[in-house]
């Protein structure tokens, strides 16, 4: 019989407490009046054998029943007779996983992980069944049970030595997980027979906090395998971890020559004081002035590290001063401004606060990375080409002539953004030609007092921003006036948005391969509320990000990450080309969705089409945790763990533990012993009233004429 | 418990004695005090009618105005002084019973308690005394004065009496010395003071309350009444025993305890008897299990005793005086 809570049995002790009760409530139990007390000494209490004899069943019954209760609490339960019980762990079959990520290039890590590995393969049985995967991101196995079989026993350990001959720690994140689930599933394939003991999975790894362990939630750990952590330690506590801090609203407050980068510090590190500067690409000394940051043991810091000066072009920040330098780097892209050209199709005057133009010069974002050149231009002057050409978006809010009507949609058919507003019916019917129809009939709508906007499609891009509910609420912004036109008429339009009588507010219409977006009311006060609502720029920004004139993804990535290369253009169907760190040249074939080689933390320069464009990739700053991983952890994710034990000790000479404690309570609630310890406890209690209660009638205590 | 035949064997006294049990078994107190005293009665054949006479008791040096009828010519004759001759009329006995009604004489183990046996002690003497047609009052006290009847003849009177004597004992302590100097304050004229306790408290206090008593010129009588169990203590199994006055619980292997309790309690009596011989105070300790009448007894012959030593220190005080 085994116990689950074995520590519950100490409660037994208390049978010790109605044994003694028994010997001194005996001598205690009468209570005698007596005139005064004055000539009696209190006497102590004495012990007597006759005490111990009379009452024996009371006293066995209380005995028994504490016991019974102690017994239930400790849960106890049989284990399953099986093949755990039985010590043949000898042939089990066994997958050792090698951790390869960037954690283990900290000093010492990676010889002593091999050699460890090495150990625990040489030490299985020629019989044995042996598996070596390594991992880090990704999982790639090394040795597969089917050439480990059909390997000679003699030969095994010179095949192991060659298939770990190149490997060596990369740049990337440890999946713990996924590499688990993957040697479980090895395993369960494998199938041997048996179902309490399918295997062990022996993970030599510096099992380092930042180990990612998500996939194990959602994954059902089979019965019967182990794993064995076969943990390895560096001599040198403590990292230092340098991450690119975003740029927060505060960042314009700093300035936009600032760089904010986060100093993360282990509890365990020693050091505290460190330094964060620029450094070319040689990687030599610091170029500037480098950021002194104090960061305690197990804090982090912001650190705003000034830009580099002009003249030079470092690409990554370094931090100085941590003993393990593998998470020490971040490449950033140099900065580059990108401008877009915005032109307003309108005769209103720019300085006018009753007119769109006024709202609009100030809704455009200006950042570092962004800049929006809005140029204004009659509605009815020619258009320009090359001023045309260089636009990525346009804004008409008056009636228009029909040759610029047809420029717009020929912009728009080339992929551009046309957004009209127009300000009176006559300014929509304009529209007709650059929505592709022979006419548009238009008419100013009446809202009556006013409109609100319903209907409203939070699915579409430009609304998407708005989807959460905190900010979905639009019926504050009121419409005043508004044109109304009839979208059935007009091939491919959609409705985004409607007022609250059913008229159409927001109409997109998809032209080639741009867009024409008609807002039916104006969001200068005259029309409505809309520019001073807290909507307008947001939803400006969505508009421009739409007609590609920002750009909200960063070019950073991560080592192992796919590089998307829809970013440098819809429809590119030419050569990729990347040009990794050092140099490295990979070519990819044409209409490549993304590159997934970039295993290497650096600036990559990715040419599509021949357009090129910088993106670093940098270390998974997660990789940075180095404490180690609370061994319960993967407990609490439902994977039984075996005794963290040596090298030497972690292969078959060590006796298996009879069923993991996830297996104690399965069984222990398949079988609820407790339950009939609970029910016997009653039962003696019962018992034990009923004679406590008889005896004590039996004798009465002597009388007292008082 | 002792048999009335041996009871009557020790006191001597003739007649049909009631034995304390069977007496104690009546619940009337008065019919319980008449059934003593008319069986007392009924064997001495001796009356209690006996006659009026005027015995003189003290002299005082005269002053205008006092009646000179009472001038004792013979004295002046002696000494050329005036001295006033004072009489006291012997039937005209003024007796208070002081009774302990604390809650230490609330015990008992032979069937009653301390508490009802001295009231029955008390209402005999009293009943006895009444039909001698002398004055009787009660002070009833725990540690302090509970009940006070002033010493008077005259219907009603002992009925008053035995209703006082019939309260239930209470109080956490006998303290005599509050209650008897409170005694000595409203009994102003001499009499006899019958006391009747347990006397369970410290010496020295008992002393110096039993002191004020005497020292207010009172003939004084102490009946200490206790339980057989207390004399011999002899119980037998271990036990948490309780102080009937404090509750305060004390466990007591009596084996071990009992040559300890003896020779303390006894001390206890011995101290007492001397304190009371020192201050001429009658010591008459009285188990629970005897007959009343043997009480009585003592009670009267202690009196006869008594009268001869007061003339004898009045007469010294005469010639003291003289």
């Amino acid at each position: 019989m085994s116990f689950l809570t074995p520590l519950f049995l100490l409660g037994g002790v208390a049978i010790a407490l109605p044994v003694v009760f028994h010997l001194i409530r005996r001598t205690t139990r009468d209570r005698t009046r007596f005139s005064s007390l004055m000539f009696l000494e209190p006497s102590p209490p004495r012990l007597t054998k006759k005490s111990r004899l009379e009452d024996l069943w009371l006293l066995l019954l209380r005995c028994l029943a504490l016991g019974l209760l102690a017994f239930g609490f400790a849960r106890p339960f049989f284990p399953e007779p099986e093949a755990a019980t039985t010590p043949s762990a000898a042939g089990l079959p066994r997958v050792v996983l090698l951790d390869t990520s960037a954690s283990m290039r900290r000093t010492g890590l990676w010889s002593a992980a091999r050699e460890r590995a090495e150990a625990v393969i040489r030490e299985a049985a020629p019989e044995d069944a042996v598996a070596l995967y390594t991992f880090d991101r990704v999982v790639t196995p090394r040795i597969t049970f089917e050439e480990w079989a059909s390997t000679a026993p003699g030969e095994r350990g010179a095949l192991v030595a060659q298939r770990l001959a190149g490997v060596a720690p990369g740049w990337s994140s440890t999946r713990l997980g996924t590499a688990l689930a993957r040697a479980a599933e090895a395993l369960v394939e494998r199938e041997s027979g048996r179902t309490m003991e399918r295997g062990r999975v022996v993970v030599v790894s510096d099992l380092q906090e930042g180990s990612r362990l998500e996939t194990l939630q959602s994954y059902e750990w089979p019965k019967g395998i182990q794993v064995i952590p076969a943990g390895v330690r560096t001599a040198i506590p403590g990292n230092a971890t340098l991450q690119r801090a975003g740029e927060t609203a505060g960042g314009a407050a700093v300035g936009d020559d600032v760089l904010r980068v986060r100093v993360n510090n282990t509890p365990d590190a020693r050091q505290e004081k460190f330094q964060v500067g620029w450094v070319s690409s040689d990687g030599g000394s610091f170029d500037g002035t480098p950021v002194e940051v104090y960061v305690p043991p197990g804090q982090s810091r912001i650190a705003n590290l000034p830009q580099p000066a002009t003249n030079s072009h470092p690409d990554r920040v370094v931090l100085r001063g941590d003993s393990e330098p593998f998470d020490n780097t971040v490449y950033v892209t140099p900065p580059a401004v990108r401008r877009s050209r915005i032109l307003y199709l309108g005769s209103d005057p720019a300085s006018d606060p009753r007119q769109p133009l006024y709202f609009l010069s100030r809704a455009l974002p200006v950042t570092r990375r962004v800049g929006v050149d809005l140029d204004q231009r009659s509605p009815s002057a020619a258009p320009v080409n090359a001023e045309w050409d260089a636009a990525r978006m346009f804004v008409v809010t008056e009636a228009v002539s029909e040759s610029v009507a047809g420029a717009l949609r020929s912009q728009a058919e080339s992929g551009k953004t046309v957004l009209a507003v127009p300000r009176n019916a006559a300014a929509a019917a304009s529209l007709a030609p650059v929505l592709g129809i022979p006419s548009l009939g238009a008419e100013e709508g009446s809202p009556g007092n006013y409109a609100m906007m319903s209907e409203i499609d939070f699915r579409n891009p430009l609304f998407a921003p708005f989807a959460d509910a905190r900010f979905n609420d639009f019926t504050r912004l009121h419409f005043w006036k508004y044109r109304r036109i009839d979208p059935a008429g007009i091939p491919g339009a959609r409705v985004v948005a409607r007022f609250d009588r059913g008229d159409p507010a927001l109409v997109e219409v998809p032209v080639g391969k741009g867009r024409v977006v008609v807002l039916l009311s104006g969001w200068h006060p005259e029309d409505s509320q809309f520019a001073l609502s807290t909507k307008f720029v947001p939803w400006i920004v969505s508009l421009l990000e739409i007609a590609g004139g920002v750009e909200t993804s960063s070019p950073a990535f991560l080592v192992g990450d796919d590089i998307p290369l829809s970013a440098w253009g819809p429809d590119l169907s030419g050569p990729v080309e990347v040009i990794g760190p050092g140099g490295r040249r990979v070519a990819l074939p044409a209409g490549a969705a993304s590159f997934s080689d970039a295993m290497e933390p650096g600036p990559y320069v990715v040419t599509v089409d021949g357009k090129s464009r910088q993106v670093v990739v940098n270390v998974d700053p997660v990789e940075g945790r180095t404490l180690p991983l609370a061994v319960d952890e993967l407990e609490r994710l439902g994977v039984p763990t075996g005794p963290m034990a040596s090298a030497a000790e972690s292969g078959p000479a060590v006796p298996p533990k009879p069923g993991s404690r996830r297996d104690s309570i399965a069984e222990e609630g398949r079988q609820k012993l407790w339950r009939w310890f609970l029910v016997a406890t009653l039962v003696i209690v019962f018992g034990e009233s009923v004679l406590a209660g008889r005896l004590a009638r039996r004798a009465p205590s002597a009388p007292q004429f008082a | 418990m002792e048999s009335s035949a041996s009871a009557r064997n020790r006191d001597g006294a003739g007649g049909s004695r009631i034995s304390a049990p069977a007496l104690m078994g009546i619940r009337n107190l008065e019919l319980r005090a008449r059934a003593v005293v008319e069986g007392f009665r009924s064997g001495l054949h001796r009356s209690p009618y006996h006659g009026f006479s005027v015995e003189f008791t003290e002299y005082r040096q005269y002053s205008p105005g006092d009646d000179l009828r009472h001038l004792d010519w013979r004295v002046y004759a002696r000494s050329d002084r005036y001295f006033l001759k004072k009489f006291e009329d012997e039937t005209n006995l003024r007796c208070h019973f002081v009774v302990d009604q604390s809650r230490s004489m609330d015990f008992g183990t032979v069937g009653y308690t301390k508490a009802s046996y001295a009231a029955t002690m008390a209402a005999t003497l009293a009943y006895f005394l009444h039909l001698q047609g002398d004055a009787v009052g009660l002070l009833s006290f725990d540690e302090r004065v509970r009940e006070f009847l002033p010493a008077r003849h005259r219907p009603g009177q002992l009925r008053h009496l035995m209703l006082a004597l019939e309260k239930p004992a209470g109080g956490t302590a006998t303290d005599l010395a509050a209650p008897l100097k409170r005694l000595v304050e409203i009994v102003r004229k001499r009499g006899v003071l019958v006391l009747i306790s347990d006397f369970l408290a410290p010496i020295d206090r008992l002393e110096n309350s039993l002191a004020q008593l005497t020292a207010s010129g009172h003939e004084v009588l102490a009946f200490r009444v206790l339980d057989p169990s207390e004399l011999q203590f002899e119980f037998q199994e271990p036990a948490l025993f309780e102080d009937v006055e404090s509750d305060r619980t004390q466990f007591i292997d009596p084996g071990a305890a009992r040559a300890e309790y003896r020779r303390r309690f006894e001390a206890h009596g011995d101290q007492l008897k001397s304190v009371c011989r020192k201050l001429g105070v009658g010591y008459h300790p009285v188990r629970t299990d005897e007959p009343l009448e043997r009480v009585l007894l003592e009670f009267l012959q202690e009196r006869g005793r008594r009268r001869q030593p007061l003339r004898r220190r009045e007469s010294g005080s005469r010639g003291g005086g003289a």
